[in-house]
């Protein structure tokens, strides 16, 4: 990047320098490491940039995007503020949504935004009154079991105003079935209809949860994202969401390189399905932690934007330059989070927040203080969101777009992470790609490994947390925690008893429910038919979460891998 | 040593660690995945197991370990040793305790401590 006499110049005042470090620290080498151990050097100088390509750092907007997917970012659109939150009845999860609304949470101009967990019940496809339950109605998330619930969540709202993530994890599909049912219902034709699918039936890479085996997970997945994008232009498919990589141990390399994988596995299946690229791929985004060391999580979102673009472009043929910019939603890192002296976590989320705003993300979800301890209260929810407006409207961080680009440290970190990242995803491919590396539970286990090295540095004190195993506090300040309305399960539960009783629709049910049979048996068959348009029948003929997960999962198999 | 969590619940870091090092601590280990708390019982039983620990992340500990205590009596293992972990508020302590579950390892815990404590009061 530097002409020769400059060159010149800089190894000059370089000898200097290190004659100068020399004397004062002799030969010692500082054993200096990122989190995700990295090694890294004490100062970086013009000779650790001068053999970049620029053309791979370009300007924002400009292929391959690494320093931000517009040319304009925070001056023209700040980052959607979405807290992720749910939980007890619709009514309870309603008031926590009108309480964001009021605290000034808001989504793309105009647009309110919502981003809604649903509890671990409705997630893994049972009604309330099952035994399965595990006693988790509501519990951590919002129990959405029928069509009134939707009503009961979202009335009086002007839908086509309104931006909704239906975060109902696995069963994502069925709360849009729901929701598309109820935007009928209220005269919003689907197509008016925006939000977000979570689609995201690969997490069970990361953890034993009850699944869909992986290759009918990518029929789904896939079968999915042709009805909707085919239906649904607007709405956003699928969320790639490598976060869950980091929260489950893994380094930024091996988030960065998961996440690739993941997208080239999804995208060789949707390819299989009869679409193109550029069909689809305008309608991903990212989940992206934001972890704590600072410089390493920003290399690597903008490590991460340039890797996708590369491999959509260069091995997919994509032609749209929306299907090379990684829309990223992002989340402070909730792993870094200490039960003990909770209140320190609001400096932690605040420095995941600086992360997110020097990287140049496009939503962020901020943790509340207290969220090692349980959901957050209107107290911890509201300094969460004063976080994002402080950054927002105080700090100037969000002027400029991509401040750190030239930085000698950030520019050379970036490089190191492509290529650590490439050589990782080289890896995974070569054991057969991310469904064949779920299946033998490779990636698994590689994320246990870096998970069980992170807490022996813990526990041996080669890594500092403050408050865990250094500075611990004397003092046991009691914080509130957030205690759900007990009597929430007994409500869901005399609800869906009574709404069985009552809903009608027999004879349209049934057929609704043998009609989504032969629909499921189709996508497993080549993709020869699309399980929507079944669901939305269900979902008109009154039937609740767990008679169409009972029947999807009857077709397409349930159980957990490992 | 049989150590579960629920197969609805994604939390599984912390078990997983505590499941290592037990290990390398010479302890055997089962970690298993349940669906009703019912299972957790079972399996005790049918592996003789001389401690369960059940981890949660999601809520729900209380009634869990109170079905899981009745479970244990009626099958003639109310003896054994049941130590929970996970997400555990400190008001839910003293709950946790009146069903007779031993130990309590929430949050910023340390594998040793739950191992030094399991060799206690086994080893008594």
């Amino acid at each position: 990047m530097l002409d020769k006499k400059t060159m010149e110049q800089v190894e000059e005042l370089k000898k200097g320098f290190d004659a100068q470090m020399k004397k004062r620290y002799g030969d010692k080498p500082f054993d200096l490491k990122t989190d995700g151990g990295i090694p890294i050097k004490p100062v970086y100088g013009p000779d650790d940039v001068q053999d970049l390509n620029f053309k791979n750092i370009a300007y924002p907007g400009q292929y391959p995007f690494t320093r931000g997917i517009y040319p304009t970012m925070y001056q023209a659109q700040p980052w959607v503020m979405q807290q992720i939150h749910g939980h007890g009845t619709p009514e309870h999860c309603r008031e926590r949504m009108d309480y964001l609304a009021q605290l000034g949470l808001t989504g793309y101009g105009e647009m309110r935004s919502y981003n809604l967990v649903f509890d671990q019940v409705c997630k893994f496809g049972y009604d309330p009154d099952n035994p399965e339950n595990g006693d988790m109605v509501g519990l951590v998330g919002v129990n959405m079991s029928t069509l009134d619930d939707y009503d009961r969540l979202l009335n009086g709202l002007d839908l086509t105003k309104t931006s909704v993530v239906l975060n109902q994890g696995i069963h994502s599909m069925i709360a849009l079935a729901f929701y598309i049912v109820y935007g009928e219902e209220q005269g919003v034709p689907k197509e008016k209809l925006r939000g977000n699918t979570m689609n995201w039936l690969f997490k069970g890479w990361m953890s034993d949860l009850e699944m869909y085996p992986p290759d009918s997970a990518f029929m789904i997945m896939s079968n999915f994202i042709r009805w909707c994008s085919r239906n649904m232009p607007k709405w956003n498919t699928t969320n790639i969401v490598s976060y869950f990589a980091e929260e489950a141990g893994g380094t930024p390399v091996q988030e960065a390189a998961m996440a690739m994988a993941i997208s080239i596995e999804l995208t060789k299946a949707c390819m299989d399905a009869g679409l193109e690229p550029d069909e689809f791929l305008p309608r991903f985004g990212f989940q992206i932690a934001l972890g704590m060391d600072i410089f390493e999580h920003v290399s690597k979102i903008r490590a991460m934007r340039r890797m996708w673009a590369t491999i959509n472009k260069e091995r997919f043929g994509a032609k749209d330059k929306h299907s090379m910019q990684i829309r990223c939603h992002s989340q402070t890192s909730a792993v870094s989070l200490t039960a003990q002296q909770p209140y320190v976590n609001i400096i932690r989320s605040a420095y995941g927040a600086l992360v997110g705003v020097l990287s140049g993300v496009n939503g962020m979800t901020i943790n509340a203080y207290d969220e090692a301890l349980g959901i957050p209260t209107d107290e911890s929810l509201m300094l969460a969101i004063r976080t994002h407006q402080v950054a927002l409207y105080e700090t100037g961080v969000p002027n400029v777009t991509d401040p750190l680009a030239g930085s000698y440290y950030v520019e050379s970190l970036t490089e190191k992470i492509c290529e650590e990242a490439d050589k990782y995803l080289d890896k995974i491919e070569k054991l057969g790609g991310f469904k064949k590396c779920w299946e033998t539970g490779w990636l698994r286990e590689e994320l246990a490994n870096s998970s069980y090295e992170w807490r022996r540095r813990i526990d041996k004190g080669e890594k500092v947390v403050v408050g865990l195993n250094k500075h611990r506090s004397e003092v046991h300040r009691k914080t509130q925690i957030y205690k759900v309305d007990p009597e929430v399960k007994e409500t869901c539960i005399a609800r869906i008893k009574e709404y069985r009783a009552t809903r009608g629709k027999e004879k349209e049910r049934e057929q609704a429910l043998a009609d989504l049979k032969v629909a499921c048996q189709g996508v497993l068959d080549n993709h020869k038919a699309d399980f929507m348009p079944a669901l939305i029948d269900c979902a008109r003929a009154r039937s609740t979460v767990q008679e169409m997960c009972d029947v999807m999962k009857s077709i397409f198999g349930w159980g957990t891998v490992y | 040593m049989l150590l579960s969590k629920s197969r609805m619940d994604v939390h599984d870091r912390g078990v997983r660690y505590l499941a290592r090092c037990m290990l390398e601590s010479g302890m055997e280990v089962i970690l298993s995945r349940h669906g009703l708390i019912d299972e957790v019982a079972n399996a005790a039983l049918q592996e003789d197991v001389d401690v369960i620990g059940v981890s949660f992340s999601v809520g729900g500990h209380v009634a869990a370990s109170e079905r899981l205590r009745k479970l244990m009596q009626e099958k003639g293992i109310g003896e054994k040793l049941v130590i929970v972990g996970g997400i555990i508020p400190d008001d839910d302590i003293p709950a946790l305790k009146k069903l007779d579950i031993d130990g309590v390892f929430g949050a910023g815990s340390s594998a040793a401590e739950a191992i030094e404590f399991i060799n206690a009061k086994v080893n008594a």
